[in-house]
C-alpha cells in the first residue's frame, strides 16, 4: 500500500516538468551564486573591478598630482576627480566609498615636514571596501610622498635641536635610513598624517549600521516570503472552487488580482511597521527621526513586494510550482540584494547586480534614512525605483494573469 | 430567455460539445441530463461566461453574451458542482461576501440573505462556521450564494451531489419555490428522478450532442419506449401466449412462463386482468413498468445513465 501511494506521488510529482525543474535548479542557482559572492570561481584568470576612489585636490600642486598620478597608475584603484563638496555628497549618498581630499597647502606642509593636510572621508557603512581602500591607499600613498615628508620632518628636527648640523650628515642619516626598510617604513607610516574621517556624523539619534541592516535585510527578506503566502491563497480559491465563483460575478479578473494586491500591500505595510516598532522597542532603532521618509519608503517597499507577490500569482499554477517559484527569486533576491549577505563584504561586481533586486533598493532606502541620514528629496530616487519595479511587475503579472486565470478554474 | 445556436467547443483534440443548439423558455427548470463527460458542465461553463465558445451563439434574455458579457453575469446566478465557500467564514458572513461583489447596498443585501436563509431553512445555524456543516447543508449555502443577486436565470450545475436524502428534499423544495417565483432554472444532474420531478423540459447530452430534446412525453414518442405489464404465470402454453396476442393489440413477448405485454398501463390493465382470468391461467407474479428517463436514455443512447 505504501509502495503504491509512493508511486503514484512520484507520476504526480514529475507529472509538473515545470515544478520538477525548479526544485533541481534551485540550488544549482544558489550554489553558482554563493561560490560567486565569495569568489569562489573565477578567481584564477579573471581580475577584480578596480575599486573606485573620488579624489578632491584643492592644493593642485605638482606634489599633489603627483600623488594623484600615481594612485591612478594602479591596477586595484581608479581615481575619479570630483570638486570637494560634490565628491563628499556622492560619498554620503552611498554612491562611492569614500573621496580623498588634498587640501591648500599639501605641497607646503611637505617641504616643511608639517604634518600632510589630506584627508578621506569615507562611508562607513562599505567599512569592508574602505578596509581594503585604506590598505592600497597606506602602501602607495606614502611610497610617493612619505620619504619626502619624512626627510623633511628629520631635517627640520635637526634645525630646530642641532642647529649648525651639516648637510652632509643628514645625507649620510638618510642614506642609512633608506637601507633600513623597516624604519624607514615604520616612520613613514607613523607619519602618514592621512586623517580618515566618516562622513556620516556621529549622532545619537543614528541608528547601529548592523542593526539597520538586520532589520531592514530581513524585514525584506520576510516580507517576500510572506506575500509570497498571497499566490498560495488564490491557488486555495482555485481548489475549493471560489476563484471560478468569483468570475461567475462581475468581477473583471483584474479586479480579483488588484484585490490580493491590495491584501498583500496591507500586510506588506502591516508587517513592516510591526517590524520597526520592534527593532525601536527591543533595539532602539530611531524610527521617528525622519517619519515622511520612513513612510514613503515603507510604503515604496510594500508596493514592489506586493507586485513580486502578485507576479507569483500570475506565473504559478500549481503548489509547487508556486513553491519553486517563491523560493527561487526570493532566495535570488535576497541573496543579490544584501538581505542575507550585507552588500559591503560582497565584490563590486556583485555590489553591480544587486539593483536587479527590490532587497538592495530597500534595504538602501533605509540606510538611507536611519544610517546616512540623507534628506527626503535624496530618498526619492530610491523610493521611485520600488515604485517604479512595483508598477512594471504589475503591468506584466496583470497581462499574464489575463491570459491564464481562466485556465485556472 | 436563453437561445443557444450551434454551441461548439473543443480542448485540443476533445471536442466536448458539438454544434448544440436549444432554447430555453422564460420560467422553466430545463434539465441536462447525461453521463459524467457527455459535456454539460462546459456547456454550463459556456453559458454562465467563464468558458469561451470556440463557435457558435448564447443570447441571455436578448443579449449576446460573448458581446455583453458582464450585462448576462448580472442576469445569471450559478450554483458549481463544487461547494465554493470560504470554510473559515461563517454562513452569513459568506453570503455577505458573496452578496457585496454584486455591488447590492449593504442594508438591502442583509435583508436578502435573511430571506434567502428562511428559504433555505438555516437561519437558526447562520453564524455557524462553514467548516462545521454538513455536506447537504453546504450544498444549501451554496445555492443561497448564487441567489444574493435575484438573477433571472439559476445555472445548478449537480446541486445534489453527495448530500443525504433530507437535504436533497429541502434542495428539490428550493428549487421548485424559485421556480414559482418565476426564475428560469437550469439544471444539469445524472438522477433521473431529480430530472423526472423537476424539469419541465429535458435535452439529453452525449458525447458532446444534443441526442433530443423536450418534454418527458415527447421524449417517449422519439425513444419508441412503451410502459408495459411483465405477468409471470404458473403456466402457460404456446396456444393460450397466441389467444393472448389476438385479444390484446400490444406487442407481447414471452420468455419461459412471464409474459411481458406492451401497453397504456392506466387503460388497459383491468382488461388484461380479465383475459387472463378467462384463460384460466394463474398469475403468480405482476409488474407494471412504467416508462422512465432510465429507459429513455437507455434506448436513445445505448448506455447506462451512470456508465
Amino acid at each position: 500500500m505504501i509502495l503504491t501511494i509512493l508511486k503514484k506521488d512520484l507520476k504526480l510529482f514529475f507529472a509538473d516538468k515545470r515544478g520538477v525543474l525548479l526544485t533541481f535548479l534551485l540550488p544549482i542557482l544558489l550554489i553558482t551564486l554563493f561560490a560567486f559572492a565569495f569568489g569562489g570561481i573565477g578567481g584564477g584568470s579573471s581580475e577584480s573591478k578596480p575599486m573606485e576612489l573620488l579624489v578632491s585636490d584643492i592644493d593642485n600642486s605638482i606634489d599633489s598630482k603627483s600623488v594623484i598620478a600615481k594612485l591612478d597608475s594602479l591596477k586595484g584603484v581608479t581615481i575619479i576627480r570630483k570638486g570637494k563638496e560634490e565628491a563628499t555628497n556622492l560619498v554620503r549618498k552611498g554612491k562611492y566609498v569614500g573621496v580623498l581630499i588634498f587640501e591648500k597647502g599639501f605641497q607646503d606642509s611637505i617641504n616643511a615636514g608639517n604634518d600632510l593636510p589630506m584627508e578621506l572621508k569615507y562611508d562607513a557603512a562599505r567599512e569592508i571596501e574602505m578596509g581594503m581602500l585604506q590598505g592600497v591607499l597606506m602602501q602607495n600613498l606614502m611610497s610617493s610622498v612619505g620619504q619626502k615628508a619624512v626627510k623633511a620632518k628629520i631635517s627640520t628636527y635637526f634645525d630646530a635641536n642641532f642647529s649648525g648640523t651639516s648637510e652632509s650628515v643628514k645625507d649620510k642619516i638618510f642614506t642609512d635610513m633608506d637601507s633600513d626598510e623597516s624604519g624607514m617604513s615604520t616612520m613613514m607610516s607613523d607619519s602618514s598624517g592621512l586623517k580618515m574621517t566618516s562622513i556620516i556624523k556621529e549622532d545619537s539619534k543614528k541608528g547601529n549600521l548592523g542593526l539597520i541592516q538586520a532589520v531592514a535585510g530581513t524585514a525584506i527578506m520576510m516580507l517576500l516570503f510572506s506575500i509570497a503566502g498571497i499566490g498560495g491563497g488564490l491557488l486555495d480559491e482555485k481548489e475549493a472552487g471560489t476563484l471560478k465563483r468569483l468570475l461567475y460575478s462581475p468581477l473583471k479578473p483584474t479586479d480579483i488580482l488588484f484585490g490580493k494586491m491590495g491584501a498583500a500591500l496591507v500586510l506588506a505595510i502591516l508587517q513592516l511597521v510591526v517590524m520597526f516598532i520592534f527593532s525601536w522597542i527591543a533595539f532602539g532603532l530611531p524610527i521617528f527621526k525622519d517619519i515622511p521618509s520612513l513612510v514613503l519608503m515603507i510604503f515604496a517597499t510594500g508596493f514592489a513586494v506586493s507586485s513580486f507577490g502578485i507576479f507569483l500569482v500570475a506565473i504559478a499554477k500549481s503548489r509547487q510550482q508556486l513553491q519553486g517559484y517563491s523560493t527561487i527569486i526570493i532566495m535570488l533576491m535576497s541573496a543579490i540584494g544584501g538581505s542575507m549577505i550585507p552588500l559591503f563584504v560582497m565584490p563590486a561586481i556583485m555590489q553591480k547586480i544587486a539593483v536587479v533586486s527590490v532587497n538592495y533598493w530597500g534595504i538602501q532606502g533605509f540606510y538611507d534614512i536611519f544610517w546616512r541620514s540623507l534628506p527626503l528629496t535624496d530618498i526619492l530616487p530610491r523610493i521611485g525605483v520600488l515604485l517604479g519595479i512595483g508598477v512594471v511587475m504589475t503591468f506584466v503579472s496583470v497581462r499574464l494573469f489575463k491570459k491564464n486565470v481562466l485556465k485556472l478554474v | 430567455m436563453i437561445q443557444v445556436t450551434n454551441l461548439s467547443k473543443s480542448f485540443g483534440d476533445l471536442h466536448a460539445v458539438k454544434n448544440i443548439s436549444f432554447k430555453i423558455n422564460k420560467g422553466e427548470v430545463f434539465g441536462f441530463l447525461g453521463p459524467n463527460g457527455a459535456g454539460k458542465s462546459t456547456t454550463i461553463n459556456m453559458m454562465s461566461t467563464i468558458l469561451q465558445s470556440d463557435k457558435g451563439t448564447i443570447l441571455v434574455d436578448g443579449i449576446n453574451l460573448k458581446e455583453n458579457p458582464n450585462k448576462c453575469k448580472g442576469l445569471i446566478g450559478v450554483v458549481p458542482q463544487e461547494i465554493s465557500l470560504y470554510d473559515e467564514f461563517t454562513a452569513y458572513d459568506n453570503l455577505l461576501f458573496w452578496g457585496s461583489i454584486y455591488n447590492i447596498p449593504k442594508n438591502e443585501l442583509k435583508q436578502r440573505i435573511d430571506k434567502i436563509l428562511e428559504l433555505i431553512g438555516l437561519s437558526d445555524r447562520k453564524n455557524d462556521l462553514i467548516k462545521n456543516y454538513s455536506g447537504g447543508m453546504k450544498r444549501r449555502i451554496n445555492i443561497a450564494s448564487a441567489l444574493l443577486h435575484n438573477p433571472k436565470i439559476l445555472f445548478m450545475d449537480e446541486p445534489t451531489v453527495g448530500v443525504d436524502p433530507q437535504s436533497r428534499n429541502r434542495i428539490f423544495e428550493v428549487v421548485e419555490a424559485l421556480n414559482k417565483q418565476g426564475m428560469t432554472i437550469v439544471y444539469t444532474t445524472h438522477y433521473m428522478e431529480e430530472v423526472e420531478r423537476l424539469c419541465n423540459r429535458i435535452a439529453i447530452i452525449d458525447n458532446g450532442e444534443i441526442i433530443a430534446q423536450g418534454t418527458q412525453n415527447e421524449l417517449q414518442k422519439k425513444s419508441n419506449v412503451n410502459e408495459a405489464v411483465e405477468i409471470t404465470f404458473e403456466s402457460i402454453s404456446g396456444d393460450q401466449v397466441e389467444k393472448l396476442k389476438k385479444e390484446l393489440k400490444g406487442e407481447i413477448i414471452q420468455i419461459d412462463n412471464t409474459v411481458a405485454i406492451a401497453c397504456d398501463v392506466n387503460k388497459d390493465l383491468s382488461s388484461i386482468i380479465s383475459i387472463c382470468n378467462n384463460e384460466n391461467l394463474t398469475i403468480e407474479d405482476l409488474e407494471l413498468k412504467k416508462v422512465n428517463l432510465e429507459a429513455i436514455f437507455l434506448s436513445l443512447t445505448g448506455k447506462q445513465l451512470r456508465d
